[in-house]
């Protein structure tokens, strides 16, 4: 236990990349174990040969498709026209864009990238600092793994043993997603308010209905992977494969803004980020592997019993654990190491395992805004030109927010549970 | 630099684009077989059982390429914070160990890969009606090419080139891929 | 071997289902047996939940050496071992009893030499009861309520085959999906025996459970070949004895498991019907056409129909 954590934190410190710091490790471990090393390659291989993962690359590209055809555009421009005349406007745009956008997309890195792109520098011109807007993009970025489709919820699903329902975590992150998107955009107008940021001249309804129209074709996307897995059409895996479908059609044929080279580029964008994704989720595979055979998270368990009884303790200390471990690590491949090693103890304590879900998305979604590994906020601080340290100074009311609305969800399992009960009736 | 490193770094510059662009129809065609998966279970009343184990096999062939790429691209997901304080000097050295961490688990992708289409060769896989062995092909391939870009890198390094200055100018390494993206159209 | 006696080779078995599964419990019985057998020279530890991995990645662990013993269904090696093909074939057995007739005597033999070509040592058959049809629509009474239902088979080809053969529609699906799959109405049903009817819930959206038996397809507990030829003779005969005497114990636990969920589901509202089943069986004419081309395969065939 002690090569595996030890190697994989010396090659982390030297910055060697994380997917192969899990595979090294692995590799050193199994030598030590005097086990054929072959194990470690088979489990990388099969842990990326999973059809659930499908959805990955697809909302990946669905989400590149989008934002090269100009979906995302006119989503930005709605936005801007309904609530730009709120105090600290822009920032409110960007919250009520990533959250229309975080319904059609699964990557809170490709939203952070997508809406960054366009809000961050429209802001700076409008006189907002630079580290408001990067902070705002990038906790706002994290509402795309709350709204569906998530497909890290699909990757927690599989790491559960594939027996929770992704239509039900799909359906249960919807009053959490639009929760925390709310208390977002009230700290969002607190601080603009204590900083003196300017708002934007309210264009009147016809120019909102009118903008409303034209964002419709990619906004219709919701309704339709929403619609189609809840009437059976397709699974939610698929739907990941009509949004590609989707965002192509709408971008050749109703806003003729794909070129055969943005079309390229966009294939090039998510094969690239996906591979890098699902390598190191195929790492991560064989480091869980030796986990599992080591015995470490039955070890977890016993030490956690120690510690307190108490189901509102335990979670408090499960959620304590996650958010450092998300601190450290990218969002997949904790899902993949943590689920089997949280979610017995979270069963054991009578937490609904759709419940968890929410939670733990939310847990290693804020860790993606954090030093010293956190994609979305890297993407953010650069496209706003400034440093993480720059954008960490003023983090501290968004972050409060999540804190706030993390432990909301935590300790009202209505707020996830409600509505996957209203559809089953 | 010599005329030889040139024209090695030419072909393997060839074979990277070659990846990518085999990575992307590979992607291409994924979406097409689900696609067709679903039409026919739902308008056709008639799943083909090839479509699942098909579209996964083609995914991790796109992986393997599209991660090769990354080795060679540098845009692979590392802490680099230790890379940001400590001198240049120290810095070419850590870079030199990640690049032979990257070749050694190259190598280790081809050689156990092919004990794993060995062990496996004599497998029947249901549906797709070929080895069991082709499983674990797209693995081989994907540590042939990782082993020789990691390589590459070294090999530049040693021979003096500044490729660790042209790393120090770019955007944090798990950025660029998604950067590409943000500036389109802004 | 003898400086090797003093201290204890702990032996890995991994299993997919959770713990306290009737395979589970074997495994973990027979891991009791030799343990006390040997003096204490050779213990098991059982990997269950597929921690580590699902069943075709463990046949590779246990064919490589990676694991030492594995307990898996035997469909997975329909496509290497080719007389694992008779026992999945459909209504070939016809009844439990028939199948421990025909698995304990020579032609389970025959199977177990024929895994020695995979590396693999046959301990054990153990039973997984009969595999039947569930859906959402309708109770199953005969071979023509089949026709057009969607059904998520495993990745096998006579499992396809023979859907197809009955008129329905196989349709290949992870497993993971299949609850929210019927429930939203991606398909209408899936197939396999109570106690994973069961555990994975699909009684709550799939009602109608008709059982028409198709398959009554035993397990198998494997070892590593070269890890049991390790063993000194007269261990290889504990173990042998300690797997057999497992195999009661495993009877046993599968029957009270069988009843069990049987009961649980049919409280919950599960209706359970017995559809003709001599239709089915002429509808497999196709199937056995196809697969049992092998004058090998025939002979076997004929010699488990002609164990009374
Ligand atoms: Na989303
Ligand atoms: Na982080």
């Amino acid at each position: 236990m002690m090569i595996l954590f030890g190697v994989f934190t010396l090659l982390m410190l030297i910055g060697t990349p994380i997917a192969f710091c899990l595979g090294v490790a692995s590799f050193a471990t199994v030598l030590y174990l005097g086990l054929p090393p072959l194990v470690i390659f088979q489990r990388l291989n099969s842990g990326m040969s999973v059809f659930s993962l499908l959805a990955i690359p697809f909302f990946i590209y669905a989400g590149d498709l989008m934002v090269r055809g100009g979906i995302a555009q006119k989503i930005v421009a709605f936005a801007a026209s309904l609530v730009g005349h709120i105090r600290g406007g822009l920032g409110q745009v960007n919250i009520v864009t990533a959250t229309l956008f975080g319904g059609i997309s699964g990557s809170a890195v490709a939203e952070a990238a997508a809406v960054g792109g366009l809000m961050i520098p429209q802001m700076k011109a409008r006189g907002y600092g630079a580290d408001y807007a990067v902070n705002v993009t990038s906790m706002a970025a994290l509402i795309a793994l709350m709204l569906p489709p998530s497909h890290n919820m699909i990757i927690y699903s599989i790491s559960a043993g594939g027996k929770i329902s992704i239509a039900d975590l799909f359906t249960a992150g919807i009053v959490p997603g639009l929760l925390y998107a709310a208390a977002l955009m009230v700290t969002a107008y607190f601080v603009a308010r204590s900083r003196g940021y300017p708002t934007e001249v309210f264009p009147g309804f016809a120019r909102v209905g009118r903008l409303l129209l034209i964002s419709t074709p990619g906004l219709l996307l919701i309704a339709i992977i929403f619609g189609g897995v809840r009437s059976g059409v397709f699974t939610a895996t698929e739907s990941s494969c009509i949004a590609v479908l989707y965002a192509l059609a709408v971008t050749v044929f109703v806003y003729r803004q794909m070129s055969w080279q943005d079309f390229v580029h966009a294939t090039f964008g998510a094969v690239r980020t996906t591979a890098m994704v699902l390598l190191i989720i195929g790492m991560a595979a064989a480091f869980s592997w030796l986990m599992a055979f080591l015995k470490v998270p039955a070890a977890l368990i016993d030490w956690m019993n120690t510690i307190s009884e108490n189901p509102i303790i335990v979670l408090l200390l499960i959620n304590v654990l996650m958010l450092f471990l998300g601190t450290f690590m990218d969002m997949g491949p904790t899902i993949i190491i943590c689920t089997p090693i949280f979610l017995p103890v979270a069963l054991a304590y009578g937490v609904d395992p759709v419940h968890f879900g929410v939670i733990m998305i939310l847990n290693f979604g804020i860790g993606l805004n954090t030093p010293p590994v956190g994609a979305v906020q890297f993407v953010a601080c650069a496209v706003g030109k400034i440093t993480v340290w720059e954008a960490m100074r003023s983090i501290w009311p968004f972050y409060l927010a999540g804190l706030i609305v993390l432990g909301l969800v935590t300790y009202v399992p209505a707020l996830s549970l409600w509505l996957p009960g209203v559809f089953k009736g | 630099m010599s005329t030889r490193l040139v024209k090695t770094g030419r072909a393997l510059s060839g074979l990277s684009t070659l990846s990518l662009w085999l990575a992307g129809i590979g992607l291409v065609m994924m979406t097409a077989i689900v696609a067709w998966q679903v039409f026919c279970r739902y308008v056709l009343n008639d799943s083909p059982s090839w479509t699942e184990p098909g579209a996964v096999m083609l995914m991790s062939w796109f992986i393997f390429l599209g991660a090769a790429v990354g080795v060679r691209e540098n845009y692979h997901l590392g802490f680099d914070v230790l890379l940001y304080v400590i001198p240049k000097g120290g810095k070419k050295w850590l870079r030199m160990i990640s690049d032979f961490v990257a070749l050694a688990f190259g190598f280790g992708m081809i050689w156990y890969g092919v004990e794993l289409v060995r062990l496996t060769w004599d497998t029947i896989l249901p549906s797709l009606h070929i080895s069991g062995g082709w499983n674990y092909v797209p693995l081989v391939a994907g540590g042939v090419l990782i082993s020789l870009f990691a390589l590459e890198r070294i090999v530049l390094r040693l021979a003096g080139e500044p490729i660790d200055e042209l790393l120090d100018e770019m955007p944090p390494a798990e950025v660029a891929a998604e950067l590409d993206t943000a500036n389109v159209k802004a | 071997m003898a400086g090797a006696a003093s201290a204890q080779t702990v032996l890995r078995s991994s299993d997919t289902h959770p713990d306290g599964y009737p395979t589970v419990e074997a495994v973990e019985y027979f891991g009791e047996l030799v343990k006390e057998r040997t003096a204490g020279r050779y213990a098991v530890e059982v990997y269950h939940s597929a921690q580590l991995g699902e069943e075709k990645d463990t046949i590779e662990q246990v064919r490589s050496g990676v694991i030492e013993l594995n307990r898996v269904s035997m469909a997975p090696f329909n496509g290497t071992v080719k007389e694992s093909i008779v026992p999945a074939l459909p209504y070939l057995f016809r009844s439990e009893e028939h199948m421990h007739k025909v698995m304990d005597g020579a032609i389970g033999d025959q199977i177990k030499t024929a895994f020695e070509g995979a590396g693999l040592v046959v301990l054990a058959y153990y039973d997984a009861g009969s595999r039947s049809f569930y859906n959402k629509q309708k109770p199953i009474t005969s071979v023509a309520d089949m026709k057009g239902l969607k059904f998520r088979v495993i990745q096998s080809d006579i499992f396809v085959d023979m859907v197809a053969a009955l008129g329905a529609n196989a349709t290949p699906m992870p497993y993971g999906e299949v609850y929210s799959a019927i429930e939203t109405g991606v398909i209408d049903g899936a197939e396999n025996n109570f106690p994973s009817y069961d555990t994975a819930k699909h009684f709550e959206v799939a009602k109608n459970f008709s059982l028409d038996e198709h398959t009554i397809l035993p397990e198998v507990f494997v070892m590593n070949k070269a890890a049991f030829a390790k063993l000194t003779p007269e261990d290889q005969e504990i173990f042998k004895q300690a797997a057999k005497d497992s195999v009661a114990k495993q009877r046993e636990l599968w029957a009270a498991k069988v009843s069990e969920s049987r009961a649980k589901v049919e409280a919950a509202g599960a209706k359970i019907s017995t559809p003709d089943k001599q239709g089915f069986i002429d509808a497999m004419k196709p199937v056995y056409e196809k697969h049992v081309t092998d004058p090998v395969l025939k002979k076997m065939v004929e010699d488990v129909r002609a164990v009374q």
